[in-house]
C-alpha cells in the first residue's frame, strides 16, 4: 500500500527529473549503466534509485559482486535515513521495515560466478522465491572479462523476465576517459547492449550527471542533477 | 598438589555442526592419556565418543551437554569444556563461555566460516574470550586452509595468522610445517601418537618461508624486541612465542593451526599452542556484582589466599547423584569448607569434590582459584554464586532469552506422572531456557523452550533417563498481543452490596510502547488518587497484561499513563483500585486496535548453490522474507526471516529438498505482526477453545 508520505516522496524525488530526461524511465527489458571512476558515488546513486523504487512498492533485487552483505545493508540504511531527514519526510521511519522488506541482496564472487549461474540464481529468486522484482541493481560487475556477449545475456534475461537492470560501470583507464561523444572508452564496445548510459564526473567541488545515451540515441545532455556531497543523495542542480 | 595458576588453562572447543569438534576432543583426551582407545562419533564400535556421554547425543551425533574434563599436557592442567554446536542450545554454549578463559575455534577446511561459526564468534566476542583456530579435515576433498584463513579475516574480521602450513592436502595430507621452529611434523603410530620431527620438505620451503615472514610481521606488532630483532634476522622462537601470546590474549591476533583430527594429524601441536598462547586464569579479568553495595562491580583476584567466590555453571543428574560443576574465581574450595549460596543465603558445607573426565572422576581434597571442579550433594540452581561467609557477591548473571515455543505434555499414567515431575524439576534447574508450568485453566503441564529440537531433546531424555511415558500436544508458538492505537480511558469501579463498599475511578491513556514490555507513568496531580493506591493501579494493569482478549496470549508493548481519578475516604482500597485498573484495561483494550504478534526467527540455510532455488522456494512458502543470498562458487548461504510457526518440521523438508546437503540454523529475532488471514485463523481457534471451555 502506498501511503501519503510515499506519494509525496515519489512526486518530489529528483529521480523524476532523471526519468523525464530518459523518456519516462529506463523501462522493462532495458539495461542502464552509471559510469564513473571508482569512488565518485555510483553505489550511492544505485541505492538511491533502488530506494525510490522500494518507496513505490516495487521490489528490488540488489546484486553485488564485491561488497559484503552488511555493507550493502548499511548503504540502504544510510540513504533511507537521509531521506527521512528531508523536510516533511519524518513519517518515512514508520514504513521502514515494510520498504526495506521489499529488497533482497544477492552477493556473488565474480571470480567464481559465471553470468549464467548468476542469472539462474536471480531467476530462482523471482520464480521459486516468488519475489516479484521489477528492478535489478547490479553493482561491482566487471564489464571487461565477459565482453559484450556477457552483457547481452543480461539484456536477454531482462527482456525475458521484464526487468529493468541498472549497472554500475567502473572506469579505470587513463585519461581521457571519454571520447568526443562523451562515451566512456572502456564501454565503447558494450554500447549496443546499453540502453541508457549516464556518466558521473567531478565538476569543481561536486559530482555532476551527464546523459550519454538515451534509448538508442547518442545525445549528450546535462541532466541538471548532482550528487549531494553530504547526504550522497541525487539532488537537483542548484 | 595444586597446580600453579600459570600452568592452568580453561578452554572451550567451539565449532559449527559437523566440523569435527567431538572427534578433535576425543583425540585430545587420547593424546593426554585420559582414554586408552579412540572411539568415533556415531562410531561403529557402538561406544561413541567419550565426551558425548548422553545416549541421546550418541544417537544424534551431536553434543548437547557441556561436560568439563581435565587433562594434562606439557605439565599444564587443562580443563576442557565441550560446548554444544547446535543453535537451539545456545544457552549451553553461552553458559560454558562464561567460565572459559579461552577457546579453540574449529573450522572445516572445506566449509570454512559457516553460519554457526559466525554465531559462535559473536558469542566469543561478547564474553571477550581469546581463541586460536584449528582448521580441521585437511584430508577432505576440496580442503583449502589458506582460503579458510582468508575467510576468517574477511568474514569475522580477525587478524588470522597461519602458524603452520600443510604438508599435502586431501588424500595426500601427511602433516604440518611449524612456522616458528621451521620443522616438519609427522604423526606416526597406529593412532598418530608418535610425533616425528623432520626438516621442512624442499618443495614447501619457499611457501613456508613466505608464510613465516607474514607471521613475524604480524607478531612484531606486539613486541618491539621482536620487531627490532626481525629487522636484523635475529628473531628467536621465544620472542615469537611471547609476541603471539600477547596478541592472542589481547584478541588482536588469532593463531591458526591445522590438521585432521580424524586422521590423527596436527592435534599435538594444537595442544602446544593451547599452553603456549592461551591465557591462564590470572590473565583474564573476572568481575562480580556486590549485592551489598547496590550492584557495584568488584574485580576478583585469582589468588588462592583470598576469600572464596565460585560459580555453579552446570548441574547434572548422573549415575552418581547430583553433580554441580563450579568454576572457582577467587580463593579456593576444600572439603569441609563452609560457603554460602548468595542467591538463597543458604550455608553449604563442601563435601565430596571431584575432577571430571566425561564419565569417570577422581576425588580431590580441594581446588584453587582458576580451577573447574564438580561438587557432590549441593542443592542449587545453575548460575548460583558460592562465596565465603561475609561476601555477598553475585557473578554477573548469564543473559537468558525468553522461550518462544511451548508444548503441552501429559503423563501416560500415575507412575509416569511422578517421573515426569521429577524430570521437569531437574531440567528446569539445569537449563534456564527450558521452563515448565501448569496452565491454571486447562490444568495441562506446559513446557517451553527455544525451538523444536530443544524440546525434543528433553522429551527424549524424559523417556530414556526417567522412563516417563508422556503424550504431547502440538507445539505452540508463543504469540503475543499488542495495541496499535492510543486510547483514553475513564473507568469507575463501584460496589455497594452491604458491608464495606468499594470505590475507585481511574482516568488516563493506553498507548503503544514500541520498546516492548510494559511502562507505567503516574501523572496524577493534587492527590486525586491517594499516593498509596498508585501501586495498586499499576498492579491492576500489569495483571491485565497476562492474557490478552484477542487470543489469550500475553500483551506486550503497552504504556499506561494515569492522569486522573477519584477516591472515596472509606470505600477506596488497594483491591478497589486494582479492580478499577483491570476494568479500565478490559474496556479500553479492544478500542486500541489490538494485534497478534508472532516470533520471527532469523534463519540461515547453507548448502551447495545448485539448491538455492529450492531453498528460496521453501522460504517463500513459509511466509519468509529472504534478506540475502551469498554465492561463493559452488557454495551458497541464504539468510531469511521466517515466522516460527512456519518452521515446524523444516529440517526434514530441507533434507528432502537438498538430498541432505543443506543445513540450517535459526534463532529468535523479534516479534512481528501476523498477516490478517493468520490472525483470523488464530482467533477462530481461540474462540473454539473458549467454547470447549478448556482454556488456552
Amino acid at each position: 500500500m502506498v501511503t501519503t508520505v510515499q506519494n509525496e516522496l515519489i512526486a518530489r524525488s529528483p529521480l523524476r527529473i532523471l526519468e523525464k530526461s530518459i523518456s519516462g524511465g529506463l523501462g522493462r527489458g532495458n539495461i542502464g549503466v552509471l559510469a564513473s571512476r571508482k569512488g565518485v558515488g555510483k553505489t550511492a546513486c544505485l541505492v538511491h534509485i533502488a530506494v525510490d523504487k522500494l518507496f513505490q512498492g516495487k521490489p528490488v533485487i540488489h546484486v553485488s559482486y564485491a561488497s559484503l552483505v552488511d555493507h550493502i545493508q548499511n548503504w540502504y540504511e544510510d540513504v533511507f535515513k537521509e531521506i527521512a531527514r528531508l523536510p516533511r519526510m519524518k513519517a518515512a521511519v514508520e514504513i521502514h521495515d515494510e520498504v526495506i522488506g521489499r529488497r533482497v541482496i544477492m552477493n556473488f564472487k565474480q571470480d567464481g560466478a559465471r553470468t549464467e549461474q548468476v542469472l539462474r540464481s536471480i531467476e530462482a529468486m523471482i520464480v521459486h522465491g516468488q519475489f516479484p522484482a521489477e528492478t535489478v541493481i547490479v553493482d561491482g560487475y566487471d564489464f571487461a572479462p565477459g565482453g559484450p556477449e556477457d552483457l547481452a545475456k543480461f539484456k536477454d534475461f531482462a527482456g525475458r523476465l521484464g526487468l529493468e537492470v541498472w549497472f554500475s560501470g567502473s572506469l579505470r583507464g587513463e585519461e581521457p576517459l571519454f571520447d568526443e561523444q562523451g562515451v566512456p572508452r572502456e564501454l565503447r564496445a558494450h554500447l549496443d547492449g546499453i540502453d541508457v548510459l549516464i556518466s558521473l564526473q567531478h565538476h569543481g567541488d561536486h559530482v555532476h550527471f551527464n546523459l550519454v545515451k538515451d534509448h538508442g540515441r547518442l545525445a549528450p545532455k546535462d541532466l541538471r542533477l548532482r550528487l549531494d556531497p553530504t547526504t550522497l543523495l541525487i539532488a537537483r542542480e542548484k | 598438589m595444586a597446580t600453579a595458576i600459570d600452568r592452568m588453562r580453561n578452554i572451550g572447543i567451539s565449532a559449527h555442526i559437523d566440523s569435527g569438534k567431538t572427534t578433535l576432543t576425543e583425540r585430545i583426551l587420547f593424546y593426554c592419556k585420559k582414554i586408552h582407545r579412540i572411539h568415533e562419533v556415531k562410531g561403529k564400535d557402538g561406544a561413541g565418543a567419550t565426551m558425548d556421554y548422553m545416549e541421546l547425543e550418541r544417537e544424534r551425533g551431536i553434543t548437547i551437554t557441556s561436560a568439563a574434563t581435565n587433562v594434562t599436557w606439557a605439565d599444564h592442567s587443562v580443563n576442557i569444556i565441550d560446548t554444544p554446536g547446535h543453535v537451539d542450545f545456545t544457552i549451553e554454549v553461552e553458559r560454558s563461555l562464561r567460565v572459559l578463559d579461552s577457546a579453540i575455534l574449529v573450522l572445516c577446511s572445506v566449509g570454512g566460516v559457516q553460519s554457526q561459526t559466525i554465531t559462535v564468534d559473536r558469542q566469543l566476542r561478547r564474553y571477550n574470550v581469546p581463541f586460536i583456530a584449528f582448521i580441521n579435515k585437511l584430508d577432505r576433498i576440496g580442503a583449502n586452509p589458506y582460503k579458510v584463513r582468508d575467510k576468517i579475516a574477511e568474514k569475522l574480521g580477525h587478524n588470522a595468522v597461519l602458524m603452520q602450513v600443510p604438508i599435502g592436502l586431501e588424500s595426500q595430507h601427511q602433516g604440518v610445517v611449524d612456522l616458528v621452529s621451521m620443522k616438519a611434523y609427522y604423526f606416526d603410530g597406529d593412532d598418530g601418537e608418535v610425533v616425528r620431527v623432520e626438516e621442512v620438505p624442499a618443495e614447501l620451503r619457499s611457501e613456508a618461508e613466505k608464510r613465516r615472514e607474514e607471521l613475524v610481521d604480524a607478531a612484531s606488532m606486539f613486541s618491539d624486541e621482536l620487531m627490532a630483532a626481525a629487522l636484523d634476522g635475529r628473531a628467536t622462537e621465544a620472542m615469537l612465542y611471547a609476541a603471539v601470546r600477547k596478541g592472542t590474549i589481547a584478541r588482536k591476533l588469532m593463531p591458526v593451526f591445522m590438521g585432521s583430527a580424524y586422521r590423527n594429524k596436527g592435534v599435538q601441536p594444537l595442544l602446544d599452542g593451547v599452553v603456549r598462547y592461551l591465557p591462564d586464569p590470572s590473565e583474564v579479568e573476572a568481575t562480580a556484582v556486590d549485592l551489598d553495595a547496590g550492584g557495584r562491580e568488584v574485580k576478583l583476584v585469582a589468588d588462592p589466599a583470598a576469600k572464596t567466590v565460585a560459580l555453579a555453571f552446570k548441574l547434572e543428574d548422573g549415575p552418581y547423584g547430583q553433580l554441580t560443576y563450579v568454576r572457582v574465581y577467587q580463593g579456593g574450595l576444600h572439603r569441609g569448607d563452609e560457603i554460602v549460596n548468595t542467591r538463597s543465603g543458604q550455608k553449604i558445607k563442601v563435601g565430596r569434590l571431584v575432577r571430571m573426565h566425561a564419565d569417570t572422576m577422581v576425588d580431590i581434597s580441594g581446588a584453587v582459584a582458576g580451577d573447574i571442579v564438580a561438587l557432590f550433594g549441593v542443592e542449587c540452581a545453575s548460575g548460583d554464586t558460592f562465596a565465603a561467609a561475609g561476601l555477598n557477591l553475585a557473578l554477573s548473571s548469564i543473559h537468558v532469552p525468553d522461550p518462544v515455543i511451548s508444548l503441552a505434555v501429559a503423563p501416560a499414567d500415575n507412575t509416569a506422572a511422578d517421573r515426569m515431575a521429577k524430570a521437569l524439576n531437574r531440567f528446569t534447574k539445569e537449563d534456564p531456557t527450558f521452563r515448565s508450568h501448569v496452565d491454571p485453566e486447562s490444568g495441562q503441564t506446559i513446557i517451553q523452550g527455544m525451538g523444536e529440537l530443544h524440546l525434543d531433546v528433553y522429551l527424549e531424555r524424559m523417556k530414556r533417563e526417567y522412563r516417563a511415558e508422556v503424550q504431547t500436544g502440538k507445539p505452540q508458538v508463543a504469540y503475543r498481543e499488542a495495541i496499535s492505537q492510543r486510547v483514553d480511558f475513564d473507568y469507575t469501579h463501584k460496589k455497594q452490596t452491604g458491608g464495606a463498599g468499594q470505590y475507585a475511578r481511574v482516568i488516563g491513556t493506553l498507548e503503544p510502547f514500541p520498546k516492548g514490555g510494559f511502562e507505567f507513568a503516574n501523572e496524577v496531580k493534587g492527590g486525586r488518587i491517594p499516593r498509596e493506591f498508585i501501586p495498586s493501579c499499576e498492579k491492576g494493569f500489569r495483571a491485565s497484561l497476562r492474557k490478552g482478549q484477542v487470543i489469550g496470549f500475553p500483551v506486550i508493548g503497552v504504556k499506561v499513563v494515569l492522569t486522573d481519578g477519584q477516591a472515596h475516604a472509606v470505600d477506596s482500597s488497594d483491591i478497589a483500585f486494582q479492580t478499577a485498573a483491570q476494568g479500565a484495561f478490559r474496556q479500553t483494550y479492544p478500542k486500541a486496535k489490538p494485534q497478534i504478534l508472532e516470533p520471527i526467527m532469523k534463519v540461515s540455510v547453507e548448502g551447495p548453490s545448485e539448491f538455492a532455488g529450492a531453498v528460496f522456494g521453501s522460504i517463500s512458502q513459509r511466509r519468509g522474507l529472504i534478506v540475502s543470498s551469498i554465492e561463493d562458487g559452488t557454495f551458497a548461504r541464504v539468510d531469511a526471516e521466517v515466522p516460527l510457526s512456519e518452521m515446524f518440521g523444516y529440517s526434514t523438508i530441507l533434507r528432502s529438498l537438498t538430498q541432505g546437503k543443506a543445513e540450517f540454523t535459526m534463532e529468535f529475532l523479534r516479534y512481528g505482526k501476523v498477516p490478517p488471514y493468520v490472525a483470523e485463523a488464530l482467533i477462530a481457534e481461540h474462540q473454539e477453545r473458549l467454547k470447549k471451555g478448556s482454556g488456552k
